[in-house]
């Protein structure tokens, strides 16, 4: 090095430093702010352990604690378990707790919590949705203050799945304002009554108005969250969103309806939009049985007129609707066309689209098979809710599809509660378009599509289809139970007792200064590790 | 004239009565049932059929009703089936804010109508009246929510958010929770957009009625005296005719009151508002019977007693005007 040279390359050594220096002060969160949040759909009510709803799910994850947590990548994060280990028979699982979790009412988090909240769980008096994921467990056991032990009646391999992510995941309540507070000051979150051991603690929620959460100091992770406060508000209108999103009002947008996204991005280039694995199925369910004594929910039941026939079923679910124009039309491209059960981003899901190619000349064979034909038209009706605005373009395409088989589809429009009545009562439809909840693993799903569930919407009664869930969820092997997974969506593509057109697109939209947010889809919607850079 | 009043305050109560037992018929003949949004994921035969008898669902309509009308009576508005809460307390809360989205509404309404009603008929058959006339067609035609989003565009999103989208700032002293954001620039930026968005179409409509009423009271004898008396123009237009086209005026406005709401539900759902008009859609929505009656009985007090208040005003209007 010469003379002249040396303090050139001290210069730029010194700047270089500087740069990174600066750089890493640029990614270093910065405490404080306030982070507001738009959700599309009001808040039903707080108690977490009942109310149905994502924007609930999305409150009681920040404002609860459970035992574990689920990365994007798979991984399961001790939540207030430090540490857990499974039994070689997988019979017992036994978590150990860390020592410093608080509830918000300063009340300890430990075994005896842990046990409270899974029984409360797990007791039909609550009538917590989450009660049916909690079958396999036969018992929760407390072994000292900070140690508990979750006894089940069989292998369950997603267990830690179930705690983690099936809906809300596990959330503890605070037994001492559990038992203070009724029920009803709960729903209502009234101050106090809502108690977790989250990063945020509930200040107020104001139905049609706002809900505010606010940092929990002594929260257990030392140093988190980072925000002061987080205000979520009901922000229904799409066009309202963007228009609130574009003038800074709001932060980030926790679920964004797909067709507007192209709209916003032009709107607000800076906007970061956060999508990722499809794992909401979007389908055409077809009725396969209907009660024979005409009692809605019976246990006696009779094949469906319509599609109670294979050959209908297949002719029109299987071979009758091109996917790909649905997708097309319906999401400008932005989904997965999927004939299988699950949607690509679930675990175990299969690609079984080449067993239902779109093949007109096929479905309007097997539908003369059937019976049908230009002397014996088919006609059906599609019922599609006003939720969204894509279930009813995918209705009008599927009309428009049938039409092309000499099919009529006629179209119902209903709001969300008339669908829902006639699906879970068991009521009159033939065929609906709906997107249903979010799949974490295959076998999340058997709440909706086994022969027993409420849920389980087309009432079809094969048996088949509750033992291929119940060996999947029992085999601990894993290349098994990808076997087992592919066996089942394949019957139940063979037998169109769930008929899918596509994953659903899911979109999250945050301003460039919202830091620090790991998206994980519907499932893990936490704000504990956020900060504004601003 | 007291008289005339309490018997109007009398005829309020089968009003009301009839207009809740109606709306309470409707929302049992539609589909749906509360009990299926309260249980969601938890829903089974079992239960939801617990919870109806829990609630009083499985009774016959009448009987439901006859007991909320029970509870009424001693001042208890019912709870909501969905969360619990007391409904009066939900009103009351959104109340405040739907009465000044349809005040400024009004206003709104009025600032626009009168001088291009005015200027219509003393200027008829020239651009101004035209242009008013024209306006006015337009107004009527366009629904609220599509202004709505117009001003949304224009003032949210294309003057650098000149205008707030949505949302609500309360006035000083009105906050009725424990986190509320108070300032008066920030209520009006707030209400601005959603009351001219609700105003414009009943400006149009009594614009209309205004030029019409105009060109009728303009060409009575006593204004042609009035102008043979030598009194000036302003005079005799503010004084004498003005006035007297406001009777009907007056009449249409009270009825608007009830669109007004209606119109209430779409602004504040498009402008997210926390008014009653969210509340209205949110309880219909979920089959919350309870929510629905608190709504549909504070919308027929209020139509009941903004037309009485305006049947009062056409006393100050036309001294002529006596209630016995």
């Amino acid at each position: 090095m010469t003379r002249r040279s040396f303090p050139t390359a001290l210069i730029a050594l010194t700047a270089s430093l500087l740069l990174v220096s600066s750089a890493a002060l640029a990614q270093t969160p910065k405490r404080g702010g306030t982070l507001r949040v738009s959700y599309g759909n009001e808040i039903a009510h707080l108690d977490f352990h009942t109310a149905p709803g994502y924007e609930m799910m999305w409150v009681a994850m920040n404002v609860g604690c459970g035992l574990v947590n689920i990365t994007p990548d798979g991984k399961f994060v001790g939540d207030v378990a430090e540490s857990w280990q499974a039994s070689p028979d997988h019979l017992t699982y036994t978590f150990k707790l860390r020592p410093n979790a608080l509830f918000h009412d300063g009340t300890r988090v430990d075994a005896a919590a842990v046990k409270f909240s899974i029984d409360r769980l797990m007791d039909p008096a609550t009538k917590s949705g989450m009660r049916s994921f909690y079958e396999p467990v036969h018992s929760v056991e407390v072994l000292g203050p900070l140690t508990v032990q979750v006894r089940l009646k069989q292998p369950y391999a997603f267990f830690l799945h179930m705690l983690a992510a099936y809906r809300t995941g596990l959330v503890l309540y605070s037994p001492t304002a559990t038992q203070k507070f009724s029920l009803e000051e709960r729903k209502q979150g009234k101050p106090g009554a809502v108690v977790g051991c989250g990063p945020f603690r509930l200040v107020e929620w104001v139905k049609g108005g706002h809900l505010v959460m606010e940092r929990f100091d002594k929260y257990f992770v030392p140093g988190l969250p980072y925000l002061d406060r987080v205000v979520i508000r009901t922000i229904k209108d799409p066009v309202t969103e963007m228009a609130a999103f574009k003038a800074g009002e709001i932060d980030f947008i926790a679920s964004f309806s797909p067709e507007h996204v192209d709209t916003l991005t032009a709107q607000s280039p800076a906007a970061v939009v956060m999508t990722g694995k499809e794992t909401t199925p979007m389908l055409a369910a077809m009725k396969v049985t209907v009660p024979k004594d005409g009692k809605p929910m019976s246990k006696e039941r009779a094949p469906h007129p319509i599609f109670g026939d294979l050959r209908v079923r297949k002719a029109v679910g299987c071979y009758g609707i091109d996917r790909a124009e649905i997708v097309k039309i319906a999401f400008k491209g932005k989904a997965t066309p999927w004939v299988g059960m699950n949607p690509p981003g679930t675990l175990d899901t299969v690609d079984v689209n080449a067993m239902c190619p779109y093949d007109p000349a096929r479905a309007k064979a097997m539908l003369a098979e059937a019976g049908y034909g230009p002397a014996r038209p088919l006609t059906f009706e599609v019922m599609a809710d006003t939720e969204k605005s894509v279930f009813n373009v995918i209705a009008t395409v599927i009309k428009e599809q049938m039409a092309r088989l000499g099919v009529t589809a006629n179209i119902r429009l209903v709001d969300k509660v008339s669908w829902m009545n006639s699906t879970l009562q068991d009521g009159p439809w033939d065929m609906y378009v709906e997107d249903l909840l979010s799949l974490i693993t295959l076998d999340s799903n058997a709440y909706l599509s086994n022969s027993t569930s409420t849920w389980s919407h087309p009432r079809h009664n094969d048996k088949r289809v509750d033992e291929l869930y119940a060996r999947y969820a029992r085999e601990m092997d894993p290349e098994k139970r990808k076997a087992i997974a592919r066996e089942l969506q394949e019957f139940m593509v063979e037998n169109m007792y769930w008929n899918n057109i596509s994953g659903s697109p899911f979109y999250m939209v945050a301003q460039p200064w919202m830091k620090g947010y790991t998206y994980n889809a519907e499932f893990e919607v936490h704000y504990d590790r956020v900060w504004l850079d601003r | 004239m007291r008289l005339y009043v309490l018997r109007r305050l009398i005829q309020i109560v089968p009003t009301v009565l009839m207009v809740t037992f109606v709306v309470f018929l409707m929302m049992q003949s539609i589909p749906g049932d509360p009990v299926v949004a309260l249980l969601g994921d938890a829903y089974t035969e079992e239960d939801a059929e617990r919870m109806r008898e829990a609630y009083g669902l499985d009774r016959p309509a009448v009987v439901q009703y006859l007991i909320w009308l029970g509870k009424l009576v001693r001042g208890d508005w019912g709870a909501s089936i969905l969360t619990g809460r007391p409904v009066l307390q939900d009103v009351l809360v959104r109340l405040p804010v739907t009465l000044e989205l349809i005040v400024l509404s009004m206003a709104v309404a009025l600032l626009i109508a009168v001088p291009a009603g005015i200027i219509g008929a003393l200027r008829r058959n020239t651009w101004a009246d035209y242009a008013a006339t024209s306006a006015a067609m337009v107004g009527v035609s366009i629904p609220e929510f599509f202004v709505g989003v117009l001003l949304l565009l224009a003032f949210s999103i294309g003057l650098q958010g000149l205008l707030p989208s949505s949302g609500w700032i309360y006035l000083p002293g009105t906050c009725p929770n424990m986190v509320c954001g108070v300032s008066f620039w920030g209520n009006l930026q707030h209400v601005l957009m959603p009351a001219i968005a609700l105003g414009i179409g009943r400006a149009a409509i009594l614009t209309r009625l205004l030029r019409a009423s105009m060109l009728e009271v303009i060409r009575t004898e006593y204004v042609t005296t009035a102008r043979a008396k030598g009194l000036g123009e302003r005079s005799i237009v503010l004084k004498h005719a003005f006035k007297n086209a406001l009777i009907p005026t007056v009449t249409v406005m009270g009825l608007q009151v009830g669109f007004l709401i209606g119109g209430a539900i779409v602004v504040e759902t498009l402008f997210a508002m926390p008014g009653l008009g969210t509340f209205g859609i949110d309880a219909i929505i979920a089959r919350d019977y309870q929510q629905v009656q608190g709504f549909a009985l504070v919308t027929a007090l209020a139509f009941v007693v903004i037309n009485l208040l305006v049947d009062l005003t056409y006393t100050l209007l036309d001294p002529r005007i006596r209630y016995a």
